[in-house]
């Protein structure tokens, strides 16, 4: 049949380049990996192990000739279906890839292989006194290679930031077998922002550099309960405001604290939620104070009991409770769905309250497990997955669940990924507009679509409309450029977006006084001298050039569209002047993250002047050459649903699309670790294939700042 | 429950329960086969410490994968052809780990053991068969052909008893290596010399015995040494005992023969104790291998379709105790210093079904440490298996090869020198991977050093 004739003769090459003993097509070997964590099932045509990261290149190359379909697998933990072959294929499995090549402390860099073991990670690091810090709960067994792929975060990452953030570079084969080095200090699109989250759809991770730390000196872990999760979240949200970042900020329900025994905690018949608090730093005294603060915010939110653990193993006793609720799920039946939502951190107690009622409409038991600090919830949902009736309701609720969670202005995915499973809500959360962007993306990456096909993005039903508007209204002066590049589109007409750095300028002397005038203006980009009127579109042109378009003057897009200070989120429309952003922010006794830099926000993401930020950006509304609007990211500080092309953007000199507004996360006033101010100027940028094809993704008539990619 | 699945009529005879489990007794509570596998939620945690999926990165021979290919062909999803997972089950070590690591504490051992009782069909392993009916009907044959053997070496006759295959056609391929590796093999077994003790028979008037020494194949045919340790330690730190006078724990036959000579076996011991326990009120029964005890700790569940035998069992399981944990380490105090230098840089080796079948960790270290202070040193993995694992380095030579690498690595990793374990298949495979790799250390088992630690000083 069809695919036996497939592999047939590419079987030999196979063996060939993977050696004898390392391709398996035995009944066996395909059924076991016909699965993952998840509940979909499909079969591979052949099984590959890979014992040298240097083999995957040949491999991917000859697949990619072929038209054979594959993917990339590890430990195979997912709990979205990311690693099952949906169409057949061969399954390059990595695992034995698990060296740790260098641990530098001194550059606090660690080069793995994809196959390591998390843990096994950690155990080494710790020896050292480092760590990684990306925690997922399945750290006993998942891989770097598997985290990248998926995004993982973990408690830790309310702190330290999810896999993404700790990623400092990537070797990757991509779908045609070509390997290619990254890094995020790289000019230009921020490819490895690109890959990461990409569940092996666009290519293989073969190598990772990563960001490791010192381990903390202090630790110090406190347990509250509370009448309701309501209060609990309230404790949460203040502690947050005051800019408190504990490593760890998990919270538990009744169910699960019920289903894990208590995990030995005394708690009294009024106790509805917990509430674990970890704080770790150098300092104990500065521990203790904000101890003292979460204690007096917990009391404050009505806690019932504040506990402090007084040794390490008091310590893991509190930990116990936390840790024991899955297990302990996973003993009442066969099978727990995993759900995993995120909502902007104040929605928590709704979300909550909304899952809790679904749940009992369909009749269904779940304990609910919080990352709380960052919004990220799961409800553990037990079942037993022979019983094909309480399947559908678990899938049913499960559905309902990230509706409610869109709702809220969520996400459909904090850190499990998209997979199979999840593919059919990336309707519910998407328009057309982004769905299409993914799917030309993932073309412009794999056109032959042969890296793990059909995930991610939904293969039917691309009609379904996004239910929820968007959080703000669009000011006209963004509705009026989104006109002026719909009528510019039509005819053909060129741009060159402003607002940008000088470096973006044209190389032509065409460029005339306009551009010798910005190349004075501070380095990340400045108020340009014309300002457009609204009602004029037309008057936005000037020192018009065939060789590099139109200007597009984004600078009027000025407007502080939202400070959300308990979600310690504000949005921007990209025109605004830092320096106005940081007064706005700090009259609502915040501030960014950042150093403190000239230009606007849209040029500082648009060319990646100061890198950190992409670690900071959480949502973009992005206008396409053709003025399609896309929505990417949101406000909720974990979301892994879809690529993450809010990265992406960091560093594409405008050439990818109108940067409209974005979403980036803040802190508490005077909260922000100090920044040195890049200096010098960035480094010239010229595309790369890899930047190329994405540029026929994002703007297939190189419309905008065309001399870049000319 | 609208199931599904419809379950393979291949598994139907699991009813009847004959050559098979009728149910498994889980962590979860009493179990069909097939509840017991469908509790495996794929979640994987088991992976990182299955043996065989470390070594080999493949899914079909880890845990998860075993428990779902089992559960596969029960499903009819193999195919109708349950051989495909031949290669699963036959390379499972039956080590626990898995068992250990797993949140629902899946029982993957029995369940690859009910699937290779299943694929073999109704007519088991013939060579272990025979074997065990002639343990269970003819134990003085079983004994006399033992003895041939090791006559056989005596007389400076070594290959010929290897060429003649004498051990391999018993198909207790353990003891072929014991004839290569081994010293010397007894020419009186255990049994012999124990019943020959008088301080071992019941005194009338005396004080009630509180243990009887239950005498595992391991030390009974092989290690006689080991045997007589542990009885004298025994004696030392519990009093008086008793030799039981037992019948093989009947592991070989669950594992590799008919599983009704395993509950023949187990019938035979019960009966035994009970007697005992008439005679003598409760005792422990202290075995020295931690397989056997681990065993025995679950016949039960060799019961569960017979009421009365099944209450028996679970009476005598209760009473039984491994070595490794009888003695307990708070009658220590350290070492005297010569016995210490005999025994050099000491490290303990889990068995795996002290560890992961009985949860036994704590007791030896204990000891170990209070004996010998500094002297003794973690053992980096020292809960994976050594591939020794009954006849698994007969079965899967080259596995059990790949496995005792890593095992004598990780010894040479801490420059041990002596290596406690606690069952005789790990003295067995331990000391043949030392001998080769790093011969400075060996493996004693644990109540052998432990007797050697606390034997009174002459004065």
């Amino acid at each position: 049949m069809f695919r036996k004739d497939r592999l047939h003769g590419t079987l030999e090459d196979l063996r060939r380049i993977a050696g004898e003993d390392n391709v398996f097509t035995a009944e066996a070997d395909i059924l076991a990996y016909s699965y993952d964590a998840g509940s979909a099932r499909a079969r591979p045509d052949a099984v590959v192990r890979v014992d040298s990261a240097e083999k995957v290149a040949p491999l991917v190359k000859l697949l990619h000739g072929a038209g054979v379909p594959f993917l990339p697998r590890l430990a195979g933990t997912n709990l979205s279906g990311g690693t099952v072959p949906l169409k057949g294929g061969v399954i390059l499995n990595l695992s034995p890839l698990n060296r740790i090549r260098s641990i530098d402390t001194a550059a606090g860099i660690a080069v793995v292989e994809p196959g390591v073991v998390n843990l096994k990670l950690q155990e080494e690091l710790a020896k050292a006194g480092f760590f990684y810090p990306p925690d997922p709960a399945s750290q006993r067994v998942c891989t770097i290679g598997g985290n990248i792929g998926e995004n993982a975060g973990g408690p830790l990452c309310l702190k330290y930031g999810v896999t993404a953030d700790n990623v400092l570079g990537l070797t990757v084969v991509t779908p045609q077998g070509e390997t290619l080095e990254l890094s995020v200090e790289d000019t230009g699109p921020d490819l490895p922002g690109l890959f990461i989250g990409s569940e092996g759809t666009l290519g293989i991770v073969i190598c990772a550099r990563l960001r490791i730390l010192p381990l903390p000196r202090h630790i110090m872990t406190a347990v509250c309960s509370f009448p309701s999760v309501d209060s609990a979240m309230k404790a949460v949200a203040s502690t947050i405001a005051a800019g408190t970042v504990p490593r760890a900020l998990e919270a538990m329900d009744r169910t699960s604290l019920d289903a894990a025994g208590g995990g030995g905690l005394r708690l009294s018949d009024a106790t509805q939620a917990v509430l674990i608090v970890e704080l770790d730093g150098n300092s104990r005294r500065e521990l203790e104070k904000e101890m003292a603060e979460t204690r007096s915010f917990a009391a404050a939110a009505g806690s019932l009991d504040f506990r402090e653990a007084a040794d390490e193993s008091e310590r893991e006793a509190l930990w116990a409770a936390r840790k024991g609720a899955y297990p302990a799920l996973a003993r009442l039946a066969p099978n727990v769905m995993v759900e995993d939502g995120a909502v902007p951190r104040p929605k928590l107690p709704e979300a909550a309250a909304r899952v809790r009622a679904i749940i009992s409409d369909y009749k269904l038991t779940a304990g609910l497990l919080f990352h709380a600090g960052d919004g990220n919830l799961h409800p553990n949902v037990i079942y037993d997955e022979r019983d094909a009736e309480e399947t559908r309701r678990v899938r049913k609720a499960g559905h309902e669940i990230l509706r409610a969670c869109i709702e809220l202005g969520g996400t459909i995915s904090g850190e499990h990924g998209v997979g199979v499973e999840k593919r059919l809500a990336m309707n519910w959360l998407y328009d057309r507009a982004e769905l299409d962007l993914f799917s030309r993306v993932k073309e412009a990456l794999d056109p032959k679509d042969l890296a793990n096909p059909d995930k991610i993005i939904p293969v039917s039903d691309r009609h379904a409309r996004r239910k929820t508007e968007p959080f703000h209204s669009r000011p006209a002066a963004a509705s009026n450029l989104v006109s002026e590049l719909k009528y510019r589109a039509a005819h053909g007409i060129k741009s060159r977006v402003r607002g940008l750095g000088t470096r973006t300028r044209p190389p032509s002397p065409e460029g005339g006084d306009a551009c010798r005038n910005r190349a004075a203006l501070p380095a990340v980009g400045g108020r340009a001298a014309l300002r457009p009127t609204p009602d004029e579109p037309e008057a936005r042109c000037s020192a018009t050039s065939p060789a590099s378009g139109r200007d597009l003057d984004v600078s009027g897009l000025d407007s502080v569209l939202e400070i959300y200070g308990e979600n310690l989120t504000a949005t921007f429309e990209a025109g605004v002047p830092l320096h106005v952003l940081r007064s706005a922010l700090k009259a609502a006794g915040l501030e960014a993250p950042m150093p403190k830099l000239d230009g606007t926000l849209g040029g500082l993401i648009a060319t990646k002047a100061w890198t950190g930020i992409r670690d900071l950006l959480l949502g973009l509304e992005l206008a396409l050459p053709d003025g399609t609007v896309c929505r990417l990211g949101g406000r909720s500080v974990k979301n892994v649903a879809g690529y993450d092309l809010t990265r992406l953007l960091c560093g594409s000199l405008g050439a990818y699309g109108v940067i409209l507004s974005a979403t980036l996360r803040v802190c508490p006033a005077g909260r922000a670790p100090r920044f040195h101010r890049p200096d010098g100027p960035v480094p010239a940028f010229s595309p790369s294939e890899v930047h190329r094809r994405l540029k026929k993704a994002f703007d297939p008539d190189n419309l905008l700042n065309p001399w870049i990619y000319g | 429950m609208n199931s599904k699945y419809d379950v393979n009529e291949m598994y139907d005879r699991h009813a009847e329960g004959e050559l098979h489990l009728p149910s498994l007794l889980t962590h979860l509570g009493e179990r069909s086969l097939y509840d017991a596998v469908s509790q495996c939620s794929r979640c994987g945690y088991c992976e990182t410490v299955c043996p065989t999926y470390m070594l080999t990165g493949r899914e079909p021979i880890s845990a998860r994968g075993r428990n779902q290919l089992v559960r596969m062909s029960m499903e009819g999803r193999l195919g109708g052809a349950a051989a495909a997972a031949g290669e699963a089950l036959d390379t499972c070590l039956l080590c626990g780990a898995c068992s250990e690591a797993c949140f629902a504490k899946v029982p993957t051992a029995d369940i690859v053991l009910e699937g290779r009782r299943a694929a073999l069909g109704p007519a088991p392993r013939l060579i272990p068969s025979l074997l065990s009916r002639l343990m269970l009907d003819r134990p003085g044959l079983f004994g006399f052909l033992l003895r041939l053997g090791a006559l056989a070496r005596l007389t400076g006759l070594p290959r010929l008893a290897g060429k003649l295959g004498l051990f391999r056609m018993l198909g207790l391929a353990p003891l072929e290596k014991a004839e290569r590796e081994a010293p010397r093999m007894p020419f009186t077994f255990l049994a012999g010399k124990l019943s020959a003790d008088p301080e071992l028979a019941a005194a009338p008037g005396g004080p009630a015995p509180a243990w009887a020494y239950f005498a595992p194949c391991g030390p009974n045919y092989l290690f006689t040494a080991v045997g007589e340790a542990t009885v004298a330690l025994l004696k030392r730190f519990l009093g008086k005992g008793l030799f039981f006078h037992n019948n093989c724990c009947g592991l070989l036959a669950y594992n590799y023969g008919d599983i009704r000579h395993a509950r023949e076996f187990a019938r035979r011991n019960i009966k035994k104790y009970e007697e005992l326990k008439e005679k003598h009120g409760e005792l422990k029964v202290i075995g020295d291998c931690s397989s056997c005890t681990a065993f025995m700790k679950t016949y039960e569940q060799l019961f569960t379709a017979e009421p009365e035998w099944r209450a028996r069992a679970a009476a005598f399981a209760a009473a039984v105790r491994d070595a490794i944990e009888a003695v307990p380490s708070t009658a220590m105090t350290h070492a005297p210093r010569e016995a210490l230098a005999g025994a050099g840089r000491i490290t303990y080796h889990d068995s795996c079904r002290a560890c992961h079948g009985q949860g036994i960790r704590k007791e030896p270290r204990e000891a170990l440490r209070t004996l010998a202070g500094k002297n003794f040193v973690e053992l980096p993995e020292s809960d994976w298996c050594c591939g020794g694992a009954g006849a698994y380095s007969f079965t899967q030579p080259e596995m059990s090869e790949r496995i005792l690498r890593r095992k004598t690595a990780n010894i040479a990793s801490v420059r041990a020198d002596t290596v406690a374990v606690g069952g005789t298949s790990c003295l067995l495979q331990i000391n043949a991977g030392l001998k080769r790799d790093y011969p400075r250390a060996k493996a004693v088992h644990y109540t052998q050093l432990l007797e050697r630690l606390t034997r009174p000083t002459a004065k």
